[in-house]
C-alpha cells in the first residue's frame, strides 16, 4: 500500500528532472552570473552586484520597449491573418482540412535560414515585389523595405504564423456546430453569433496562439539581423544580449538582460492571461 | 551582427560564396537564380562536410573556415574532395579530416575557451583563427609553440607579409594561412562619382544606401583611419571619437545596416551603392555577379587581416604530423593549387608569378577562359607594395580594452 503513494511522484520524476537539469539549474547559474563581476579570462566572481539590473534596464529600456512593440504587432498581425485562415480550414475545409493544414506548415519543412534568405532576395529594392511595383510606377524608385522596422515585424510575422494558426484551428475545430445553429434559432444575427459563440469558444486558441507567438518573438534576434540587416533603428533586445555574450564577453550584463527579458515577459503574460482568464488555456 | 548569427546561415552564405569561387561554372552567369540554385546544390555538401578523408593510421582533425579550400568541382554537389589535401594524404599517408566549422572568430574562441581554461582537449589537431584570437590564446598559454625545425618549407618560402605580424611577432605559435584587406566597394554607375576615402561613404547623396560592417575591428579600424589614427595606436578617446562619427552617420540615416557577409548580395543587387567590403569578395563579385563593382583601399587607409594555423594546447598527440600539415602549405605547389582556387593573400612567396606562368601556359594551349580567370586572380593572391603601405593591422588589445571597445561599438549598432 505504501508503495502506491509514491507512484505519482515516480511518474513526475522524469519531468521534474528535466526541468531541474535544463531549466532550474541553468537559470540559477545565470542568476549568479548576472550578480558577478570579472572577465572571461580572469573568471567571474560573485559580488552580489545587484546594481547591474537598474543599470541594464536604464541603458536598454528603449530596446526592451521596442522588442515588446515588435512582438505585440507580430501577435496582432498573425492573429488577423491567422484567424480567418484557421476559421476557413476548420469550418469550410471539409475533406481538404488535412491538406490545407499541411499547406500551412509546408514552408516550414524547409530550413528557416533558406526561407529567410529567399525573402531577402524577393524583397530586395529591385527584386520581384518592389522592383515590379517600381516599374509600374506604384512606388517611388527610392523606396526600400529591407533593413526597416517594418521588415523586421514582417519577418517575425512570417516565421511565427503557424504557431498562431495551429492552436486556433484546434480550438475552432472542436466547437460544437449545434451551438452556432442554436444561436441562430434564438435570433442572433450572424455577426453576433460569431462574436458571442464562435469567437468566445475559440478564445483558448487565441490565448495559446498569442503566447506561442509573442514569447519567442520578443526575444528574437535573427529577423533583425537577416531581414533587418543590422539596421541600428531596427535591432531588438535579443541582438544586444547576443552581442554582450559573444562580443563584449560581458556575461553578467548579458545574463542580467536575459533575466529582465524573462521576468518582463512573464509579467506581461500574467497580465494577459489574467485579463482573458487563465482557465481558458486549459479549457 | 555577423558575429552572432546562426551558424547554419553563415555556412550557407559561405557556401554561396563557395559557388562563386567555383567560377568556371559561373563565368558569364549573372542571374540571381543561379546563385540561389547554387546554395541549394551546396547544402548536401554542407551536411556531408564532415566526412573523413584519408586512410592513414593518424587522422588529423582540422577546423577551418568554409570556402577556404580548393574543391574538385567534378565531385559537386558533394564537394568534399579537396585536391590539395588529397595530395598531402598521398605524400605523407597522414589522414586529414577537414571541417569547415569555423564560422566566426568570437564564436570559435567561446567554443574552445572553457575546455582550454580547464586543460581539456578541444578535439582539433589544427585550428585556423584570425590574428586577435591567436594573440589572445597565446597570451593565455592556450597554444602549443611551433617547432620551426620541423617547418623547412615555412622557413624557406614564407612571404615577408606572412611573418612577424603583430599578433605573433616571432611566429612562435602560428603560421599564416590566408589573408586579405578590408576597404570600400562601390558601383560607379550608381554613385555617379569616384570614391577614394572613407568619408566618401558619408556623402549625404548616398544616405540609406551605404553598407557598414558588423565587425567591430574592421569598422572601427576604417573609421579611426579616416580620423588620422592608426588603429594599433588608438586610445579609448580615439575610439570614442570614431564611435561618435558613426553614431552621427546613423542619426543621418547614412548606413542602411551593419552587415555581415550579406552585404555581398545587397551590393551585387544594387540595393547598396557602396559598402565597406572585403577584397576577396569583390574579386569574386566582379567575376560572377556584378562586373561594375570596384574595390578600393581608402586613401586614408584600409585594414589588413589574416587567418592563421595554430595548435591548441594539449589537444593533439600528433604534434609532428600537424607540423607536417602546416609545412605542406608552404610548398609552392600546394600554395599555388590552393590560391588558384580561393584567391586570398597566400603566405607563400612566388605564388603570383607561378599563377601568371600557368595563365600563359593555358593561353598557349588555347584555353582562354582559364587564362583569363588566372590573370584575374593572380593580382589578388599577394598584397601589392601599395596595399601593404596603406593597410593597417588590428590593435593588440587586452580583454578589458576589448570589452570597452565592444561596448562602444554596441552603441553604434543601435544598442
Amino acid at each position: 500500500m505504501g508503495a502506491r503513494r509514491w507512484v505519482p511522484y515516480l511518474l513526475l520524476g522524469p519531468g521534474v528532472a528535466w526541468l531541474l537539469i535544463f531549466f532550474a539549474i541553468p537559470m540559477g547559474y545565470m542568476a549568479i552570473l548576472s550578480l558577478s563581476e570579472g572577465t572571461l579570462g580572469r573568471g567571474f566572481d560573485l559580488t552580489w552586484n545587484f546594481a547591474i539590473y537598474p543599470e541594464v534596464i536604464g541603458q536598454y529600456g528603449e530596446l526592451f520597449l521596442r522588442s515588446i512593440f515588435y512582438a505585440l504587432m507580430t501577435t496582432l498581425i498573425t492573429l488577423l491573418i491567422g484567424y480567418p485562415m484557421a476559421y476557413t480550414i476548420a469550418f469550410r475545409g471539409g475533406r481538404f482540412k488535412n491538406v490545407l493544414l499541411l499547406i500551412v506548415v509546408l514552408p516550414f519543412f524547409v530550413s528557416f535560414v533558406i526561407r529567410t534568405l529567399n525573402w531577402r532576395m524577393v524583397l530586395s529594392d529591385n527584386g520581384l515585389v518592389f522592383g515590379t511595383l517600381k516599374d509600374l510606377g506604384v512606388l517611388d524608385p527610392a523606396f526600400h523595405f529591407l533593413a526597416t522596422p517594418a521588415s523586421v515585424i514582417f519577418g517575425l510575422t512570417y516565421n511565427f504564423l503557424p504557431f498562431m494558426i495551429l492552436p486556433l484551428y484546434v480550438a475552432l475545430e472542436k466547437i460544437d456546430r449545434r451551438l452556432i445553429e442554436a444561436a441562430g434559432d434564438l435570433y442572433a444575427a450572424r455577426g453576433s453569433a460569431f462574436w458571442r459563440v464562435t469567437f468566445m469558444l475559440s478564445l483558448p486558441g487565441v490565448v495559446a496562439g498569442s503566447l506561442l507567438t509573442f514569447i519567442p518573438a520578443v526575444g528574437d534576434f535573427i529577423n533583425a539581423e537577416i531581414i533587418g540587416a543590422g539596421n541600428p533603428d531596427s535591432i531588438m533586445i535579443g541582438n544586444v544580449i547576443q552581442f554582450k555574450f559573444l562580443n563584449s564577453n560581458d556575461y553578467p550584463a548579458a545574463a542580467a538582460l536575459a533575466f529582465v527579458l524573462v521576468i518582463g515577459t512573464m509579467l506581461l503574460v500574467a497580465i494577459y492571461t489574467r485579463a482573458v482568464g487563465a482557465e481558458r488555456l486549459t479549457e | 551582427m555577423s558575429d552572432q548569427r546562426s551558424r547554419i546561415e553563415i555556412a550557407i552564405e559561405r557556401a554561396l560564396r563557395q559557388d562563386r569561387i567555383s567560377r568556371r561554372n559561373f563565368l558569364g552567369q549573372t542571374a540571381k537564380g543561379g546563385v540561389a540554385l547554387g546554395a541549394l546544390m551546396t547544402l548536401p555538401g554542407l551536411i556531408a562536410a564532415c566526412s573523413p578523408s584519408g586512410s592513414g593510421s593518424v587522422t588529423l582533425e582540422w577546423l577551418n573556415w568554409p570556402a577556404y579550400i580548393d574543391i574538385d568541382e567534378e565531385s559537386a554537389p558533394n564537394p568534399t574532395n579537396y585536391p590539395s589535401i588529397n595530395a598531402f594524404i598521398a605524400q605523407t599517408g597522414i589522414g586529414v579530416n577537414y571541417n569547415e566549422g569555423l564560422l566566426d572568430n568570437a564564436d570559435f574562441y567561446h567554443q574552445v575557451q572553457p575546455d582550454l581554461s580547464n586543460g581539456n582537449k578541444t578535439g582539433w589537431d589544427l585550428v585556423t583563427p584570425g590574428g586577435w584570437v591567436v594573440q589572445r590564446m597565446a597570451d593565455l598559454d592556450y597554444l602549443e609553440p611551433l617547432d620551426h625545425s620541423k617547418l623547412p618549407n615555412w622557413t624557406a618560402n614564407a612571404a615577408d607579409w606572412a611573418k612577424g605580424n603583430w599578433y605573433d611577432p616571432e611566429n612562435t605559435h602560428s603560421a599564416w594561412w590566408q589573408g586579405g584587406t578590408t576597404g570600400i566597394a562601390y558601383d560607379p554607375a550608381l554613385t555617379e562619382r569616384e570614391l577614394t576615402k572613407f568619408d566618401d561613404l558619408l556623402d549625404p547623396a548616398f544616405a540609406g544606401r551605404v553598407g557598414a560592417f558588423s565587425d567591430m575591428r574592421d569598422m572601427f579600424g576604417l573609421t579611426l583611419l579616416s580620423l588620422g589614427v592608426e588603429p594599433a595606436n588608438a586610445t579609448i578617446d580615439d575610439v570614442t571619437a570614431a564611435q561618435q562619427k558613426l553614431v552621427t552617420a546613423n542619426d543621418a540615416g547614412q548606413f542602411r545596416g551593419y552587415y555581415d557577409n550579406s552585404y555581398y548580395d545587397a551590393l551585387a543587387a544594387g540595393d547598396l551603392v557602396a559598402s565597406v567590403a572585403w577584397s576577396g569578395d569583390i574579386t569574386q563579385m566582379r567575376l560572377a555577379d556584378n562586373p561594375n563593382v570596384q574595390f578600393i583601399i581608402p586613401e586614408d587607409g584600409g585594414m589588413r587581416w589574416s587567418d592563421n594555423m595554430a595548435i591548441a594546447k594539449g589537444s593533439t598527440e600528433h604534434i609532428d604530423e600537424t607540423h607536417q600539415l602546416i609545412d605542406y602549405w608552404y610548398s609552392l605547389d600546394a600554395a599555388v593549387l590552393l590560391s588558384e582556387y580561393i584567391g586570398y593573400f597566400s603566405g607563400v612567396a612566388g605564388v603570383k608569378d607561378r599563377i601568371l606562368e600557368d595563365a600563359s601556359a593555358a593561353r598557349d594551349a588555347g584555353d582562354n577562359e582559364t587564362a583569363d580567370y588566372l590573370e584575374a586572380i593572380a593580382p589578388v593572391v599577394e598584397p601589392s607594395e601599395d596595399q601593404l603601405a596603406n593597410t593597417y593591422p588590428d590593435k593588440q588589445m587586452s580583454e578589458d580594452e576589448d570589452q570597452q571597445w565592444s561596448d562602444l561599438f554596441l552603441e553604434v549598432l543601435g544598442g
